[in-house]
């Protein structure tokens, strides 16, 4: 009995304390800076075009094969009269949200620093209707920080 | 002839429609407030925060719940048996509805004043067993039969040990009438010269009502709901029902005959108005209490249960009724309840303590014995 | 209690064969038992394993070293930091590279952690089978999210974490690491407290606990048990002490034993090893000095020579091995994983037979199963 006293005197502590629970949707919890939700690519906001160039070295590194890649030259490149240094950029670029297993090597092998994990809430919130709606290509990939809402982190 | 119900003349169908309908929405009204109560305190107990979505503070979610249960389909497993598997709710609903009866909220408040009323009582909340084996049985399938079966185990008895604790008590009132039993308790509540009988009370309801750590017919982790597993929406929720008015009706009654009902321990006789908020409270511990072992203990085994029902409470009931069938003969000073009722419970916890102690034992069965039994 | 006067059929009755699982609330995911019941005793039990099986052996003979050590979070979802230790070490012997020894120290720390995480995830969800009306799950998890908070703000994600790199580590660890620690550490501490206030020594805990699912030091070794399970029945092995790795030989610690082999032991025993486990981490972190946290010139791409190795530590739940053979080049030409899950669940029928229906869920609770680490 008295250890079912102790157990009693136990919850009754717990009682008298606050709960640990957030109402989700209303109240988020804060999200550190190292956050990986999905993978993004990455704006260059001096140049305005994608630091990305279609290298492929994150393509050939996935090891769920997330991500499907074609470069093109870049229109705005110096010999084109534009005033980028890129001689090639990114055309198309499809990541599959769904297949993604968010294992950050793709942010790792990037030689331009061109890809990144999305570290905010609106990377966790991506629940849909239809799994072809979690294929994002490249404007879906570019918006988030394009409008800068990305927090600071970049992985050595 | 004609009855009479808050002073009105009236006809004697007219009153019992008005007295059924009285209980019914008094009862539904109850169990919806009780089911968010229950959700919210076990939720401070766990650390969360319970309902909150539904209205304010979460207060319609019992609400939504009964909504929800209602338009759900009414599934049957086609190899369930019709006749038994559709009533098996209604046989459980039935007699804890019939326990409304007697349920004493004040002086002279009763839906029916019985003069055997606790014996009306006893009699009437143990059909209910019949209804978990129609459950278990008809469902046609194996968690549920498990489920009947441990449920009618149980029921039988725990029902023994909550016979005799109200006995006892019945014994030093001189009486079955619950109003007469709340009076005689005067300024000094029968909890406190009858404590064993008390505990067995609590003990014995917690496993009528399949309340942890007694839950073992339900059992989720085990028989994953028991009887309930086939039933779904209505009927589901008529099984709800019952559990929610029996916690209900038995601390209402442990209210009344263990702890004073609406009588005031201290100072003057007090108004009707506070009479009922005292009686409420009151009520309200018991129900506090329950939901409070429920959050802190594990669930007990079916042997266990049993050894505890028949090893344990049913002797000590048995010697707290001779004990006091020989201060009512003899004419002994109520003190000698108190000292008895203090030395059983110790006696109690001694035996309950003792029989964890005991050295570890070895299964029911070795593989070699299984082997050569199949 | 059957007496044997009892299993004496005066009428003639059938066993009942009863189906759990793979949807029954405490299975822990998708397993499944027949039970043979008669009565409430369990005459027989057969597991059915493989509603998991996702290949993760084969799937990592396809793909590099590295890519390899996200499936290793996903065969060990409970304790990741030991699954992908394992993994790294593997590949850092064939490699034949050596770790700075501030890697190593943060590795220690983090795989301690888990265990601390994975402990808790075991009380609760044994509370849970015991039929304590989620108290115990909802005090182990407030725990085991303190836990997933920290290794959130160092690794980036709450459960699939791969932070461990063959050489180190994937990248630095936060400034406020040590402190954060300490704070981890004072609420794993008042958890602690709470579990076992709330289980521990209460009755009916304790009865339903003690000599069920019982299983002597020789049968254990004998069905290839390891972890707790096997050192509640009184046989000191672990890894940590038996072939120190990382740098468990230089902290002190002890390794809590059971005597009865019962399921109670082995519950006593996780709680008492996260204590032990509180403690290495105190020691850990004392010891932790700035410095790289990747060895030198490390290549680009891994490419091992020829050669096969077999690493094992010590997982939360036992022997967590990995045996790797690679014939050159950039990834493994054979992985196996020997998981600790799986030998520990052969010994479920010798435990389970004879007891009653809900011994059967809590023997099958005290294995401590990961589905995912069965099926791989």
């Amino acid at each position: 009995m008295r250890g079912i006293a102790k157990s009693m005197l136990t919850t009754l502590s717990a009682f008298t304390r606050r709960p640990v629970t957030r109402e989700y949707p209303e109240r988020h919890r804060p999200i550190p800076e190292r956050d990986r939700a999905f993978p993004i690519l990455l704006w260059d906001q001096g140049i305005d075009e994608p630091f990305c160039t279609g290298c492929h070295a994150c393509e050939r590194a996935c090891p769920v094969e997330c991500m499907t890649v074609l470069m093109k030259d870049n229109p705005r490149h110096t010999s084109q009269g534009g005033n980028s240094s890129r001689r090639k950029i990114i055309d198309k670029f499809w990541i599959d949200y769904g297949r993604c297993m968010r294992c950050n090597i793709c942010v790792e092998v990037c030689n331009f620093d061109a890809i990144a994990m999305n570290n905010t809430w609106q990377g966790h919130e991506l629940s849909v209707y239809d799994r072809s709606d979690l294929v994002m290509d490249l404007p879906q990939l570019l918006s988030q920080h394009r409008q800068g809402n990305l927090k600071e982190w970049v992985a050595e | 002839m004609n009855y009479d119900l808050f002073g009105l003349e009236l006809n004697v169908w007219v009153d019992a429609l008005i007295r059924v309908l009285l209980i019914v929405g008094f009862m539904t009204v109850s169990v919806m407030g009780l089911i968010y109560i229950e959700r919210k305190i076990l939720a401070r107990f766990q650390r969360r925060l319970g309902p909150t979505r539904t209205g304010p503070m979460g207060l319609l979610q019992s609400l939504a719940d009964a909504l929800k249960l209602i338009g759900k389909e009414d599934l049957r497993p086609k190899s369930a048996d019709p006749w038994t598997f559709e009533f098996a709710p209604y046989v459980v609903f039935i007699p804890v509805f019939l326990g409304f009866v007697i349920v004493p909220f004040l002086f002279g408040w009763q839906v029916r004043v019985i003069e055997l009323g606790l014996l009306y009582f006893v009699a009437t909340s143990s059909v209910n067993i019949v209804g978990w084996v129609m459950a278990g049985w008809g469902s046609d399938n194996r968690y549920a039969m498990i489920g009947g079966m441990r449920a009618a185990a149980q029921g039988i008895s725990y029902e023994l040990p909550l016979v005799l604790a109200l006995l006892a008590v019945a014994m030093i009132a001189s009486s079955l009438n619950l109003q007469e039993i709340v009076s005689a308790q005067g300024r000094v509540p029968f909890v406190v010269w009858q404590p064993l009988a008390f505990f067995i009370f609590f003990v014995a309801a917690l496993a009528e009502m399949n309340r942890p750590p007694f839950d073992i017919p339900i059992g989720e982790s085990e028989v994953v709901g028991g009887p309930f597993v086939e039933y779904s929406g209505f009927r589901w929720s008529v099984f709800f029902l019952a559990e929610y008015a029996a916690l209900f009706i038995l601390s209402a009654i442990g209210a009344a005959v263990f702890l004073g009902g609406w009588a005031w321990p201290l100072g003057e006789e007090l108004g009707r108005g506070w009479q009922l908020i005292l009686m409420s409270a009151k009520t309200g511990m018991l129900i506090f209490l329950v939901f409070w072992v429920r959050a802190s203990v594990p669930r007990l085994r079916i042997d266990q249960l049993m050894g505890y029902s028949w090893k344990v409470l049913l002797p000590l009931a048995l010697a707290q009724v001779l004990v006091n069938g020989a201060v009512l003969v003899y004419d002994w000073p109520k003190q000698v309840l108190l000292v008895t009722g203090v030395m059983g419970l110790l006696a109690l916890f001694w035996v309950t303590e003792r029989a964890v102690r005991q050295p570890r034992t070895r299964p029911a069965m070795t593989i070699a014995q299984s082997e050569a039994a199949s | 209690m059957v007496t044997p006067r009892a299993l004496e059929h005066e009428f003639e009755t059938q066993d009942l064969m009863i189906n759990m699982g793979p949807q029954h609330p405490s299975t822990h995911g998708v397993f499944r038992m027949v039970l043979t019941i008669d009565g409430e005793v369990v005459r027989d039990v057969v597991p059915y394993v493989g509603y998991m099986h996702r290949g993760a052996e084969k799937l990592c003979e396809t793909m590099d070293y590295r890519q390899g050590i996200g499936y290793m979070d996903r065969t060990e979802y409970l304790a990741n930091f030991n699954a992908e230790l394992s993994y790294v070490m593997a590949v850092e012997k064939l490699l034949d590279i050596d770790v700075p020894e501030r890697a190593q120290w943060i590795r220690m720390i983090l795989c301690e952690l888990n265990r601390i995480s994975s402990h808790f995830m075991f009380t609760g969800a044994f509370g849970t089978d015991v039929g304590v009306f989620g108290t115990a799950f909802t005090y182990s998890f407030i725990q085991r999210e303190i836990v997933q908070d920290l290794f959130e703000e160092i690794t980036g994600d709450r459960l699939m974490y791969a932070y461990f790199r063959p050489g180190g580590l994937a990248w630095e660890v936060t400034d406020n690491f040590v402190a954060r620690v300490h704070e981890v550490l004072a609420d794993m501490r008042q958890g602690v407290i709470d579990i076992d206030g709330l289980l521990t020594h209460n009755e009916i805990f304790v009865a339903r606990t003690k000599g069920v699912g019982y299983i002597s030091g020789q049968d254990a070794i004998d069905y290839g048990m390891s972890g707790p399970a096997l050192r509640a029945s009184g046989v000191d092995l672990d890894i940590r002490k038996a072939e120190p790795y990382l740098y468990y030989d230089q902290i002190d610690f002890d390794v809590p034993l059971g005597e009865h082999g019962d399921v109670y032991d082995r519950f006593v025993l996780r709680v008492e090893e996260i204590r032990q486990s509180i403690r290495i981490v105190e020691q850990c972190i004392e010891r932790l000095q700035p410095g790289p946290i990747q060895p030198e010139r490390m290549p680009r791409m891994l490419r091992t020579p020829p050669g096969e190795v077999y690493i094992r530590t010590e997982a939360p739940r036992g022997e967590y091995g990995i045996y790797l053979v690679s014939k050159g080049g950039n990834r493994p030409y054979r992985l196996k994983i020997r998981s600790a899950c799986l030998s520990n669940l052969q010994a479920l029928k010798h435990m389970t037979v004879g007891q009653y229906v809900a011994d059967a869920v809590i023997v099958l609770g005290s294995i401590d199963i990961v589905l995912c680490e069965v099926d791989r």
